[in-house]
């Protein structure tokens, strides 16, 4: 509440105080969801959260291909929080098998060599026993794709198994970035695109370029690791941590990256990205038109 | 038939020691013992394991004891080893045969073989040795590590004393084994030190078994000494010119893999490719004139500024927990370090070209070099909001991994060989 009175009171003035009462109660009419779980407990925090959103059988549909996008870009333990808790991505591998999911496909464009931070990561251990397919695209695995609603990524070359998927997670980790301030879900996406790609988004405006994209590949759900949180020396770390033990659960990444930069004490205006992909309509980034559902495991 | 019976006990141990050792060579062995498999025909020699390691004044491990064998067989069974395992004497011996005319032409040719063994021998002492490429295990090595994809002249450089022994053995059949190569020559004065020994019962059987038999040069006491004569004097005076190569150089800097004594590497390393081999992420070339004459073929480091069609979607550089091309030189111009080790070893230093760098000259948000470096050696430093790359000179190892992740184009950051590399 006490943003909004803040943001009220820079609106309309000291003087309104009748106004101030009425108009929260029109204009935060909440647009977007976001559930945080909190907890220690990584299968039954996945557990939860999904169930607060309805379930997996909304997101999985018997037969379906399924597509994850962790952060593994880092050589980095899951304890250094650089990359996506193992524990989640294996937890949402077994669910998605468990609703009959035909295919799992976990394509992600590391950083550092992939048989450098798959098995640091902790994910290949974590998909034992599973048929999820981890892999590292290669040329002939991206397609390229218009961005019409772009003001300066027009193109990129995404992993085909993204865009092909019947249900699409984004599941990042949320760290703290030199260049891009925050990564959360929408920076995520920069293990989406080929190399050059993600070069040129470096050269022509980062930011605006990551708002861009995000107005093209929408994912059917975002979960957020917040278990841990690197506060500084990312993308890469190891960094100085905090412990939130919070997973964030929601289908609009722009609400799910708003409330993760509040962790960080930031606002979404303080994460230029977050703030372009409000403007271009990505999602809901006023935490004010957020419904936020706590849930504690 | 009994034709070929015999062909095969002379002949069948050399076969297999060719296709044994160059299938090593070539990286075919077990992911597991890849690198040891690579090393270890280098290893056998003498001449590379411990005369390398003498001048290198490195303790290298106990693959040390490869190399003593060698040294004392030819003092009980002569020159065995050349005869009977050799596959670069068996490949040489082969491509003689193609010249049916020059059986005898050998004989014109002076004994240098222990000239050159004495001579490495001698400037390896030193601490510069100068001939240690002319090793024919070394060369047999080099040619078959220099295959793979894609196939470069640069890359196939490294094979190319392979290709100056056979084209020499087709031209002069035999000259290789008998009067040029220091591995044999090395034996061959252990074996007439040891004939010298035992003179009062001196049977001339120690030059038995050899394909065509050749009266040695030095066959008496005299010819023999005066071979170590002439060895020591060029030795000492060549080695004076080597260090003093050594000391006039300075100009010719190049980023030289980890652990790498630079300043006498170009002597130390005896090109037999095998860290080019073992790089995961191939960035070691053989030099081909960045490092002055005396380095021409010796390992360089290539990162992307200076690999042509550099291929953004390849993350290479000098990663840093991988130490493997350490663990494979059988001389000591790479000594077997740890990761730990690596970690606090310079190979090269970043430098920002804040002309061409996203942050610096268009204010964008960058950062990618901050991002990707290991070591932490980039210090962002604020300017109008953008964060601008600074390298911390005692944090950056030169590993490239920023210079390969730049997305500036062209490249906004270098890394530069240390001062007096």
């Amino acid at each position: 509440m006490k943003s909004i009175k803040r943001r009220v009171f820079l609106k309309v003035g000291a003087t309104a105080a009748m106004a101030a009462a009425v108009v929260p109660v029109q204009a935060a009419e909440p647009v977007s969801t976001v559930v945080v779980v909190h907890g220690e407990d990584i299968p039954k925090m996945i557990a939860a959260g999904i169930a607060k959103m309805g379930g997996w059988e909304k997101f999985v549909k018997p037969g379906a291909k399924v597509a994850l996008k962790p952060n593994l870009a880092w050589k980095s333990t899951p304890e250094q929080g650089g990359n996506t808790h193992p524990a989640i991505v294996r937890e949402v591998v077994l669910a998605a098998e468990a609703a009959k999911a035909k295919q799992v496909l976990i394509p992600e464009n590391t950083c550092q060599p992939e048989k450098e931070t798959f098995p640091t990561s902790g994910i290949l251990e974590a998909l034992k026993g599973t048929k999820a397919k981890l892999y590292r695209p290669k040329r002939a695995d991206y397609v390229e794709v218009d961005v019409p609603k772009g003001k300066i990524c027009r193109k990129a070359k995404v992993s085909r198994d993204l865009i092909e998927a019947d249900c699409l997670i984004n599941m990042p980790v949320a760290k703290h970035h030199g260049g891009a301030t925050l990564t959360i879900s929408m920076k995520n996406w920069m293990g989406a695109v080929d190399n050059n790609t993600r070069r040129s988004w470096h050269r022509d405006g980062l930011h605006q370029c990551i708002a861009d994209f995000s107005t093209y590949l929408k994912p059917h759900l975002v979960i957020v690791d917040a278990t841990r949180i690197m506060l500084d020396h990312g993308p890469q770390g190891p960094g100085k941590l905090a412990h939130p033990h919070e997973i964030i659960f929601s289908t609009d990444p722009a609400a799910a990256d708003a409330y993760a930069a509040s962790l960080f004490n930031k606002t979404p205006q303080d994460v230029p990205h977050i703030k372009l992909a409000g403007e271009l309509g990505v999602g809901c980034i006023d935490l004010a038109k957020i419904k936020i559902e706590r849930v504690e495991v | 038939m009994a034709t070929i019976l015999r062909w095969v006990r002379r002949h069948g141990l050399r076969v297999v020691a060719v296709v044994v050792f160059a299938l090593l060579a070539l990286g075919l062995a077990p992911e597991s013992w890849r690198a040891a498999g690579a090393a270890a025909l280098p290893r056998l020699s003498p001449l590379l394991n411990l005369f390398g390691a003498l001048a290198a004044r490195e303790w290298v491990g106990w693959t040390i004891v490869l190399g003593v064998p060698l040294l004392v067989v030819p003092f009980f069974w002569g020159r065995v080893f050349c005869w009977r395992l050799c596959p670069m004497g068996f490949l040489a011996e082969l491509a003689g045969k193609l010249n049916p005319w020059g059986k005898g032409w050998v004989q014109c040719v002076p004994a240098l073989n222990e000239v050159f063994a004495l001579f490495i021998v001698v400037t390896a002492a030193f601490g510069y040795p100068l001939f240690l490429w002319l090793d024919p295990l070394c060369i047999f090595n080099g040619f078959f590590v220099a295959w793979r994809a894609p196939l470069t002249v640069a890359s196939a450089s490294i094979g190319t004393m392979f290709v100056v022994v056979m084209a020499l053995a087709v031209v002069v059949p035999n000259v290789w084994c008998h009067k040029l190569c220091p591995l044999g020559g090395l034996q061959q004065a252990v074996m007439e030190f040891a004939r010298w020994l035992r003179r009062p019962k001196n049977t001339g059987a120690w030059n038995e078994g050899g394909p065509q038999v050749l009266t040695a040069a030095s066959t008496s006491r005299r010819s023999f000494l005066g071979n170590v004569g002439i060895s020591i004097g060029t030795s000492i005076t060549l080695g004076g010119v080597g260090l003093a190569l050594k000391g006039a150089k300075g100009g010719a800097r190049a980023l030289r893999p980890p652990s790498a004594d630079v300043e006498r590497i170009n002597a130390l390393c005896a090109r037999c490719g095998n860290c080019m081999k073992a790089c995961p992420y191939e960035l070691i070339h053989p030099d081909l004139g960045e490092t002055g004459f005396d380095g021409f073929l010796s390992p360089v480091i290539h990162f992307r500024s200076k690999i042509p069609n550099w291929d953004p979607d390849e993350d290479r550089y000098c990663f840093q927990d991988c130490v493997k091309c350490t663990q494979v030189c059988p001389t000591g111009a790479l000594r077997p370090i740890t990761v730990e080790q690596k970690h606090a070893m310079p190979i090269g230093r970043a430098e920002v070209l804040k002309d061409k760098c996203l942050a610096w000259a268009k204010g964008e948000y960058c950062a990618v070099c901050d991002e990707y470096c290991p070591y932490k050696a980039v210090k962002l430093e604020e300017r109008n909001g953008v964060n601008c790359p600074i390298i911390d000179p005692d944090k950056c190892r030169g590993c490239g991994a920023c210079e390969g992740a730049c997305p500036g184009d062209p490249v906004a950051i270098i890394v530069r060989p240390l001062q007096g590399h």
